[in-house]
């Protein structure tokens, strides 16, 4: 129950902000898929593992896989899914915190809440590249096929 | 051929709005080179950088001739590029004439955005979802709704009057940081952290940072480290409006660290 909240929650998220991004309507549920997907799969890893910097990198990867598999299907680029989907995952929280701390002079914290929010953009870099890294060709030998069905 | 010329500039006014919308380089570049190959310029070559295009053709014969274009960095477009995309596929598979895709290339440009109310409404809701996403419970949600709204508005403001990016983000977060004050006090019973982090999410400069890392995997180095730098600056501007506030009540010794 708890999950489908967080679903439903991400997935208003994704939507408005892809709408502030004129993403065009046809398009805009999908986009809210893919947000809502990427945080149910961190929301899941940060609760059972306590892993922030896991929960980034499965869950940007997972994003980007969604997008790239969707971009295909949808004939658009993979940027109009994936610009509005990330968001969720952005460390707005963190660098937040980090000036928090900063300006009341808690060092230990500031340290410790910097260091995290880098750790977490740069696993949301890898999440990236690895998803990217596989070979355009395994996604298009699947539109190929279909494309051979329905002719 | 004649129209060395048209195609040319069919071609880099395509990339041209791409690069405006927010496409990575690599699509770019790309989709360049395909129209000018599909309208049959062999000897062509093509530079794109995150604010300007280079692109010449034919350059050993008599119709030589070469674009430059400046393309300042700009608001994020998703509809147009959409758009821009299916037309260099039409392009490319022959369902295009070049009259056709100049006309085409007109009406792209002209795509509008959501219209304002739409936008006041999505930012508010995109802020309360936010909030409550980061761990903020119901009236936290209802309450940064309301400073969503307001933010839209400043943000529509700061378009219209042409202020710069950063002096927007400035102001933009500022306001943001002064208007969740009340729960900072404990005037409302609200989670003043909470509330800020959701509503500074529309500022937060996701998109340029996840261009510039793509740009940087497909080896556009020198544009990746355009729109890194971009994002630090942005983020760095947010910072520095949001706890401007904060830091001013902390030194006249009104709020209390928690």
């Amino acid at each position: 129950m708890n999950y489908f909240i967080q679903f439903l929650i991400a997935m208003t998220a994704t939507i408005t902000f892809a709408i502030l991004f004129s993403v065009p309507k046809q398009e805009l549920p999908l986009c809210g898929l893919a947000g809502a997907l990427e945080w149910v799969v961190y929301y899941a890893i940060v609760l059972k593992m306590k892993n922030v910097v896991l929960g980034s990198l499965t869950a940007a990867f997972v994003l980007t896989i969604f997008c790239r598999i969707t971009a295909v299907l949808r004939q658009n680029p993979a940027t109009v899914y994936f610009l509005p989907g990330i968001f969720p995952l952005v460390p707005g929280a963190g660098i937040y915190y980090t000036a928090y701390y900063l300006i009341f002079g808690k060092k230990e914290l500031f340290a410790a809440k910097g260091l995290e929010t880098f750790e977490i953009a740069l696993a949301i870099v890898f999440g990236i590249i690895f998803g990217f890294s596989i070979p355009e060709a395994l996604f298009h030998k699947r539109e190929k096929n279909k494309k051979q069905e329905e002719s | 051929m004649n129209d060395t010329k048209e195609i040319l500039t069919l071609a880099v006014g395509i990339g041209d709005s791409m690069l405006r919308c927010g496409a990575e380089i690599y699509r770019v570049e790309d989709s360049v080179v395909r129209i000018l190959d599909e309208f049959g310029l062999e000897d062509s070559d093509v530079y794109v950088l995150s604010n300007g295009i280079f692109a010449s053709a034919n350059e050993k014969q008599e119709d030589a001739c070469s674009v430059i274009r400046h393309v300042p960095l700009s608001a994020t477009h998703l509809g147009k590029l959409t758009a821009l995309n299916q037309l260099t596929r039409d392009i490319c598979s022959h369902r295009c004439t070049l009259k056709e895709a100049e006309e085409r290339l007109e009406q792209c440009r002209k795509i509008p955005n959501y219209s304002n109310g739409i936008c006041l409404l999505a930012c508010g809701l995109g802020c309360a979802a936010f909030t409550l996403l980061f761990g903020g419970r119901f009236p936290d949600g209802v309450y940064a709704f309301f400073v969503g709204v307001m933010e839209q508005i400043a943000l529509l403001f700061c378009a219209k009057r042409k202020v710069s990016r950063f002096l927007t983000n400035v102001y933009v977060s500022l306001l943001v940081s002064i208007l969740s004050l009340p729960a900072a006090f404990g005037f409302l019973p609200l989670l003043h952290d909470k509330v800020v982090i959701g509503t500074i999410m529309p500022l937060v400069p996701g998109i340029v940072f996840t261009t510039s890392i793509r740009d940087f995997y497909n080896g556009d180095y020198l544009s990746g480290t355009i729109h890194l730098i971009d994002a630090l600056l942005t983020g760095l501007c947010i910072a520095v409006g949001v706890s401007l506030p904060l830091v001013l009540l902390r030194y006249l010794h009104i709020l209390q660290f928690s």
